[in-house]
């Protein structure tokens, strides 16, 4: 970014460039496979302990799930 | 706004360190989040969980703040513009949205270290594995900007497109 280059914008044709468009195909893939991930679950639901305890096990070690500790 | 040369180099010094200093951190949280998926030692990886929610305070936030804000001024104070090259655009995008998830993970971080705090907890259930995951795929996205950075591939948006014409035809 730090060397404006006006060379550059007179190579820039119009149409959008091939990988632009292979940027936004991979990215477009990551957004779906992550939606497809947390519908089915495999994501679980994606709040604060989510991979880690079940909400029983932690009632049972005194922790909410947002890391306080209950008396 | 176009920044005088001078200025234009000691932003682009301060984006340059935070930016890769952000990929460098993150990869730090990699390592001492593999160490805590593996160690044997119970101390140690309690210790992993508990630190790192204070360095992602210390360290990942503001470095990413950081990123973030000199990476405005260096495409408002040069020609390049925020929104005139796609990959400016891109760098933006994967800046806003690691930035995004990184405050979202912090209560993560939060919880993972009251867990690990409480010693009535088992050491299985206080190894996670979302450090890693998430730590791998900020590395993925961050080298991803520094690729586009350092190749700026061309490509003019449709806005940048009639901002050339447009300075064309004042040339005219």
């Amino acid at each position: 970014m730090s060397q404006p280059s006006p060379g550059l914008d007179d190579r820039a044709t119009s149409g959008t460039p091939r990988w632009v468009k292979v940027f936004g195909i991979i990215a477009l893939v990551v957004v779906v496979l992550l939606i497809i991930l947390q519908l089915t679950g495999v994501a679980g639901d994606h709040s604060p302990g989510r991979h880690n305890l079940s909400s029983s096990h932690m009632s049972t070690v005194g922790i909410t799930r947002f890391g306080q500790q209950t008396p | 706004m176009t920044l005088s040369p001078h200025l234009r180099k000691l932003a682009l010094t301060v984006h340059v360190a935070t930016s890769v200093g952000w990929l460098g951190a993150v990869a730090g949280f990699l390592a001492i989040g593999v160490v805590g998926l593996t160690h044997h030692d119970a101390q140690t990886v309690r210790g992993v969980y508990l630190v790192m929610e204070q360095a992602a305070w210390f360290i990942l936030v503001p470095l990413a703040c950081a990123s973030l804000l000199t990476g405005f001024v260096q495409a408002l104070g040069t020609p390049w513009g925020l929104f005139q090259h796609y990959w400016v655009l891109f760098k933006l995008l994967i800046n806003v949205l690691s930035t995004i998830v990184l405050l979202a993970y912090m209560d993560t971080f939060r919880f993972m270290a009251a867990v690990a705090a409480d010693p009535r907890v088992d050491l299985s259930d206080v190894r996670n594995a979302s450090p890693v995951l998430h730590a791998g795929f900020a590395i993925l996205s961050l080298l991803v900007a520094t690729v586009l950075s350092v190749y700026k591939p061309r490509g003019l948006t449709p806005y940048g497109q009639r901002r050339q014409y447009a300075r064309r035809a004042r040339r005219a």
